[in-house]
């Protein structure tokens, strides 16, 4: 029952978060109603038990993401948002058309009355076992992980900085 | 609460995030639909985990563990384009940025 509840509250949560972050046009507003929904979905990560994913969404989302979105945003954007321009793309229509269509094909499942298996028993908590996990089976995917990780590192901060383009030269007419 | 209710909500968070991709201008504002989408991805894996037959095995929390590693490279690198884009096109409006357009 409370289960049930809190189901609900934070899926709702989620759901608004979600649609106000692509709506609002101040983008502040839209990174802040982002962070809920990165909140709104740690607490279902925390109703599924799997509760270090929820310590890691709140760390790396809520803690880094946001943080560096609000930084893109004001280095590159009147904060405010302009009033006048229009804030949706030229196929707009056609976009949402095809959301929609994506939504329903996702929800075709769902219709077809497959067989819900039963949650597993209380589960033990499971932190100490992903950290064996790491060590053992997935060590190469964790350097893998740490290799892709510098590497992005090292290309935001070239791409950044701003590569000095070569000298744009008059092209033959 | 079961499978269904969890595929359910993860659907309709994807399609929120695809929605605000395809429909908004601001480059920024379409990164983070993505993340919004890779999100509600995330919440699949853990979901099915819960709901599978032996979640001792924990494949669904490290699936998600590297999906957010990924997705953490992928935010950095992606706003570090943007700040390149809007110094060389002195804006992060999609529309605007045509070059390769062919007129």
């Amino acid at each position: 029952m409370n289960e049930q509840l809190a189901f609900w509250v934070l899926a709702a949560i989620a759901v608004l978060g979600a649609l106000v972050a692509v709506r609002k046009r101040n983008l502040i507003h839209g990174v802040f109603a982002l962070l809920v929904f990165f909140a709104g979905l740690s607490g279902l990560f925390l109703l599924l038990l799997a509760e270090f994913i929820a310590a890691v969404q709140v760390l790396v989302y809520i803690g880094a993401v946001g943080v560096l979105l609000l930084f893109a945003i004001m280095l590159t954007e009147r904060v405010a948002g302009d009033g006048g321009q229009r804030m949706t793309s030229r196929g707009w229509f056609w976009g949402l058309v095809m959301a929609v269509a994506v939504f329903v094909v996702l929800l075709l499942p769902a219709i077809q009355q497959l067989p819900s298996p039963e949650a597993a028993q209380p589960i033990k908590p499971s932190v100490e076992e992903l950290g064996k996990k790491l060590m053992d089976p997935y060590v190469v995917t964790l350097e893998v992980m740490a290799l892709l990780l510098t590497a992005a590192l090292i290309g935001a901060v070239t791409a950044a900085q701003g590569v000095r383009m070569p000298k744009e030269e008059d092209s033959p007419e | 609460m079961t499978l269904h209710h969890y595929l359910i909500l993860a659907a309709v968070l994807f399609c929120v995030g695809l929605m605000g991709a395809f429909t908004r201008r601001n480059a920024i504002v379409v990164l983070f639909s993505v993340e919004i989408m890779l999100n509600a991805a995330n919440l699949n894996f853990i979901a099915f985990w819960r709901y599978s037959d032996n979640p001792e095995l924990l494949h669904g929390p490290m699936f998600t563990l590297f999906a957010i590693a990924v997705a953490a490279a992928e935010v950095a690198v992606g706003l570090a384009l943007v700040i390149a884009v809007y110094r060389h096109f002195k804006t992060v409006d999609l529309e605007s940025i045509d070059t390769l357009r062919e007129e």
